[in-house]
């Protein structure tokens, strides 16, 4: 065989073979049905990923167990392998979950939520999201506007404070909140409580409760606030609450209810379940490990 | 809350059945099983069976009936005997098995022993909860779901047998028919027959044998008998072709048998024999009780050989059904509902079931359906409490919840306008804010609304009074679907 020949035939094969790759990746990227069963991060994700509930194992000795087992847990398994490595699928999914969570944590609560949750807006001293991630200690105070304005737009002496947090995931925030709040405020209202106007406040962390219930002279605060993403769900949201917070306060007087987001805890529901929850803080007087001490 | 202790609750077992009469005594542990940040989640975590009864002779009298009084004479001395005060027991069933004609008084002795004993004890006689009952306390139910299998168990009783089918730890299936170790009684001393149970004498027409009371028995008739109704039960589980005996002997309607049975337990009296036969079984032997149940279990297992169906061993035989009973037919709510807590218990409520295909999410439409599904109960002027079951597992936001609970108001208006209580038992967990959407749109409503359960057109639900702190209710849901044929 002559150098050209040898040349030619080389030249072919890795022409053949970038085109079957090209085909199998685009294969992979139709193979997904249109309605995809995981959270959707954010309107722009392409919506064309495999799902991830199904069986991936080859020739499985018992799928029925497969398929049960899959049923307890959201995580990676049975996933299926190709040689030692996982297939193309799922390392495209586990890279849209990473960008989802990223995504999560970067993003703003958009302004059109805001607006239609009827909430106000105000901001802790933080100046942006580099210094937000960087400076906890920031996320706990609020500015001398932001407590102006509380106080010029929101509502003192009543029973509840009701605040939304960006936190790190204002994914969640948006995915939740238009859920929970309104059955949070409807429990409440059927138990006689007075809850005062719900505002956003922008960069904030846990703790920025305590700078609010002394400033409004509320009894107890409902923070609804952005769980850190995983790679399981972006759209997690927490429930803080405490009885009368403070810049005494530590974290074994914070009552906590974590895991609100579609696939967890539904947010109506939780909502439902704050309402009673706050009730027992404010018929009892505490929170926090106190309040899970009664019997 | 989080660190709410575990609460025990006090269960009692009674199986009263055609040959005998059991009693058993659980502590069930109900416990919070989420990790402390989560909304809570109870479920029984523990079933501590600490006390079992005699096996009992079952009290007849001259008329061939279930002898009340003696009955309650036996179980009051187990009672002291165990140390236990009928109000001490929370929650418990009783079973009434046999065939039926010595059910003729059973309604009311359910009655009498519910009131006898505890706040929530479930009474029944019917086929279908039975055999889920044995199966579960055979153990049948927590193989198929160790072993992700299809388990078929067969409580192989006195006047009948109940069969019961589970796949991952439910019941998918069941049956009962009248194949039982005393349908023939016969004097042990004398081999002279002393009772035939109706059910019998179709099984003597099948073989054309004529035997009347008083007539000596022969091992090897008695044999033929045996191997004849061990075909049935075979029958029945789908292993060998159905015969028209078997048609003539159940009681139910057939299995399904739309599935592959993976495996095989038997439990029940006759199921000890069943297990360990014994060669070359004498007459003496086989009437030792007055009856036949050892020759049966000793023809049903060489007919499984035969035939070679992979049985399994169950953790119990004789005791399964009232083990069962003791301690696995209650169940719990999910933890976040709304429950106005003097209106509990509730027994026997019907369950309707509006939507087959999910909820569609308009308040006309909803209101439309769930009126007619109740009306098709019962006359407008006779309107007796009623459950409404909602299906599936679905994402609800509030203003779907809202639409909802105004299209129930709406469709249940009939109930509302009689202050009957106002009873939803969802599967998606939303109890509680459909709860109080509901009471906030009419503050004077009566209602119980409840989640994470599933429930079926036809069964009927038990709801007891709440545990644990007020957060879950313990509930029985009596599915009488697959019972065509059920005579009480």
């Amino acid at each position: 065989m002559d150098k050209k020949t040898e040349d030619l035939i080389i030249e072919s094969v890795i022409r053949q073979l970038m085109e079957t790759q090209a085909q199998s990746a685009e294969n992979n990227f139709r193979a997904g049905p249109e309605s995809n069963s995981r959270d959707s991060g954010s309107s722009s994700e392409p919506n064309t990923l495999e799902p991830m509930d199904v069986i991936g194992v080859e020739n499985p000795h018992n799928l029925e167990a497969l398929k049960v087992m899959r049923k307890t847990s959201p995580a990676r398994i049975f996933m299926g392998r190709c040689g030692a490595r996982q297939k193309t699928a799922s390392y495209l999914n586990y890279m849209a979950d990473h960008a989802a969570a990223i995504d999560a944590v970067l993003m703003d609560v958009s302004e059109q939520f805001i607006a239609d949750n009827d909430l106000f807006k105000v901001k802790t001293v933080v100046k942006d999201k580099d210094e937000y991630l960087m400076r906890p200690d920031l996320g706990r105070k609020l500015s001398q506007e932001s407590k102006d304005e509380i106080l010029q737009k929101g509502e003192k002496g009543k029973q509840v404070q009701i605040i939304v947090v960006d936190g790190l995931s204002s994914t969640s925030i948006e995915a939740n909140v238009a859920d929970a709040m309104p059955a949070l405020i409807q429990g409440l209202g059927t138990y006689g409580i007075t809850v005062g106007r719900p505002f956003f406040i922008k960069y904030g962390r846990v703790a920025i409760m305590d700078e609010v219930a002394p400033l409004l002279d509320c009894d107890v605060v409902v923070e609804f606030i952005g769980e850190r993403p995983g790679l399981i769900t972006a759209e997690s949201m927490s429930a803080y609450m405490a009885y009368r917070p403070d810049h005494n306060t530590n974290e074994s007087n914070r009552t906590v209810v974590s895991n609100i987001h579609r696939n967890g805890t539904p947010p109506t529901e939780a909502g439902a379940h704050l309402a009673t929850l706050v009730k027992k803080m404010i018929d009892n007087k505490a929170s926090g490990i106190k309040l899970a001490a009664l019997p | 809350m989080a660190t709410q202790s575990p609460q025990i609750l006090q269960s009692v077992g009674i199986d009263i059945g055609t040959s005998t009469t059991q009693l058993v005594f659980s502590r069930l542990t109900l416990k919070n099983i989420a990790p402390g940040s989560l909304v809570p989640r109870f479920a029984i975590t523990d079933k501590d069976v600490y006390y079992k009864s005699e096996i009992h002779t079952t009290p007849i009298d001259t008329r061939n009936r279930l002898d009340i009084d003696k009955i309650f004479d036996l179980i009051q001395a187990e009672f002291d005997g165990a140390g236990i005060s009928p109000n001490d027991v929370d929650t418990g069933a009783v079973i009434i098995t046999g065939e039926t004609a010595r059910k003729e008084n059973a309604r009311s002795i359910s009655a009498r022993v519910a009131k006898f004993s505890g706040k929530f004890v479930v009474a029944t006689a019917g086929g279908k909860l039975e055999a889920i009952i044995a199966g579960k306390g055979s153990g049948a139910a927590d193989l198929s779901r160790r072993e992700f299998s299809i388990v078929a168990n067969a409580d192989i009783g006195g006047g009948t047998s109940n069969i019961g089918v589970f796949k991952n730890g439910k019941a998918i299936d069941s049956c009962c028919v009248n194949v039982g170790g005393r349908m023939l009684q016969i004097d042990k001393a004398s081999s002279r027959i002393t009772d035939i149970s109706e059910p019998m004498r179709l099984v003597l027409s099948d073989l054309n044998l004529e035997l009347r009371k008083g007539d000596r028995i022969s091992l090897d008739v008695l044999r033929r008998i045996c191997q004849r109704m061990s075909a049935v039960i075979l029958e029945c589980l789908g292993m060998i072709d159905p015969s028209a005996l078997a048609t003539q002997l159940l009681v139910t309607a057939p299995l399904r048998l739309n599935y592959k049975t993976d495996s095989f337990m038997m439990s029940g009296g006759v199921a000890d024999h069943v297990y360990s036969p014994r060669p070359n079984m004498t007459l003496e032997e086989a009437t030792q009780y007055n009856d036949m149940g050892p020759l049966l279990g000793n023809e049903l297992a060489n007919l499984c050989r035969t035939e070679k169906i992979p049985l399994v061993k169950p953790l119990e035989t004789i005791r399964a059904t009232v083990i069962g009973a003791g301690a696995q037919t209650v169940d719990v709510s999910g933890s976040t509902i709304l429950v106005d807590e003097k209106l509990l218990p509730f027994k026997d409520i019907p369950v309707a079931i509006p939507f087959v295909d999910g909820i569609p999410m308009d308040e006309a439409t909803i209101a439309r359906q769930v009126a007619q599904s109740i009306t098709s109960f019962y006359e407008s002027d006779a309107l007796e409490k009623i459950a409404i079951g909602l299906l599936g597992e679905q994402h609800f936001s509030f203003t779907d919840i809202q639409v909802l609970a105004r299209g129930l108001l709406k469709g249940l208006e009939p109930l509302v306008r009689k202050t009957l209580p106002l009873i939803i038992v969802l599967e998606s967990d939303v109890g509680k804010v459909l709860g109080q959407t509901m009471r906030a749109l009419d503050s004077q409503l009566n209602i119980v609304c409840l989640d994470q359960l599933v429930v079926a057109e036809g069964d009927y639900i038990d709801i007891g009074k709440p545990l644990a702190g007020g957060t879950v209710v313990p509930v029985v849901i009596k599915s009488l679907v697959f019972e065509t044929k059920q005579v009480e």
